[in-house]
């Protein structure tokens, strides 16, 4: 057979075939989650410049020992940070309803019981700049692992 | 000149049909990508004769082919918000499958070498024997005992149409390495189905 010839066989065969059962319910079983892209974008890059936002402020108001407003500017530090926990469990409850495949629970765990730590400790010491930036990686971290399990 | 003007201006870039059923996709897929179900399996029907056939000839494998399409529907659905609209449905779609099974055959990398050589042809198992019209069936046949990167470069260009530049960004490899898949997988075809004639 020469080669145009196999071309031409070639561009004969049936665009189209009929599977051999109806693929359809095992495709509608598996549509029970919707991850939102876009906002779900838009909610990550917010976060992202929220988390940047305080971090960088934490750093400039950063309290010098024995500072007179020192206790003020912790207290805005403090409600920085509530402000970033507040906006990082927004985000995540956007994508509660994700199954979470059983190989990241354990991380997801560890990073979670991190962060309750880590705001324990900042309620403690609120001025702490250290542990506001551990919190802010710890959600980040977070975030992107539960937006892997979101995106398959 | 003027010929040349009429020709262009009677040519219209798609039928009137196509034009028709490209509009009833993009009617579906807004629905569908709002979260309606129907108007997915609506999509589904609509491609899925056009996806299995293109999954079956790439895999060769009538089973695998079958968790193919169901994996591409799926995955379709949870892109769907991503679509743009600034392609067709359909060749959105053909993409995400042939992404979908491009992306199985790279997971059984470890099992299979995609890069089998020549000499594996003439002991490579015949894929599914599955009986399809007489026509073409010698032929569909021969494609499935192609090692599986010169089969999907075989069918992507020669039964689909791709040119050699969206193959290689597809598959990962250089328009040149395309273009000698396809050379070797023509050249394997025609001994394959020289040997079958050759039996008979």
């Amino acid at each position: 057979m020469g080669e145009n010839e196999l071309r031409w066989q070639l561009r004969q065969l049936p665009r189209e075939m009929e599977p051999p059962r109806d693929l359809w319910p095992g495709i509608a079983g598996r549509l029970t989650v919707r991850p939102r892209h876009r906002r779900f974008r838009w909610t990550g890059l917010a976060l992202a410049a929220s988390l940047a936002l305080v971090a960088g402020l934490a750093w400039q108001l950063r309290p010098a020992r024995l500072d007179p407003v020192g206790d003020l500017r912790a207290d805005l530090v403090q409600r920085q940070a509530e402000a970033l926990v507040a906006e990082y469990e927004a985000a995540l409850r956007e994508l509660e309803a994700v199954p979470v495949p059983p190989e990241l629970a354990p991380a997801l765990d560890t990073l979670d019981a991190s962060a309750l730590e880590i705001r324990r400790a900042l309620a403690q010491d609120p001025g702490e700049v250290r542990l506001l930036d551990q919190l802010r990686r710890t959600y980040a971290r977070r975030l992107s692992l539960t937006q892997r399990a979101a995106l398959g | 000149m003027l010929n040349l003007a009429v020709a262009t201006d009677t040519l219209p870039p798609v039928s009137a049909a196509e034009a028709s059923a490209r509009e009833e996709d993009h009617a579906l897929v807004r629905a569908a990508g709002a979260g309606d179900r129907h108007a997915f399996e609506a999509l589904y029907r609509r491609h899925v004769r056009r996806v299995y056939a293109l999954l079956w000839r790439i895999c060769g494998h009538e089973a695998r082919a079958e968790d193919l399409v169901q994996d591409a529907f799926v995955r379709a659905w949870q892109a769907l918000p991503g679509f743009r609209f600034e392609s067709a449905f359909s060749t959105w779609l053909h993409r995400l499958a042939v992404n979908t099974a491009l992306m199985e055959l790279r997971s059984r990398r470890g099992n299979e070498d995609l890069e089998t050589g020549d000499e594996a042809l003439l002991h490579h198992p015949a894929g599914d024997d599955v009986e399809r019209a007489a026509s073409g069936a010698e032929l569909e046949r021969a494609i499935a005992t192609l090692p599986p990167r010169a089969r999907a470069v075989l069918v992507l260009h020669d039964v689909e149409g791709w040119k050699h530049e969206e193959i290689a960004a597809e598959l990962g490899m250089a328009v040149g390495s395309s273009k000698a898949q396809l050379h070797r997988a023509r050249r394997l075809l025609r001994a394959r189905l020289g040997e079958g004639h050759g039996r008979e």
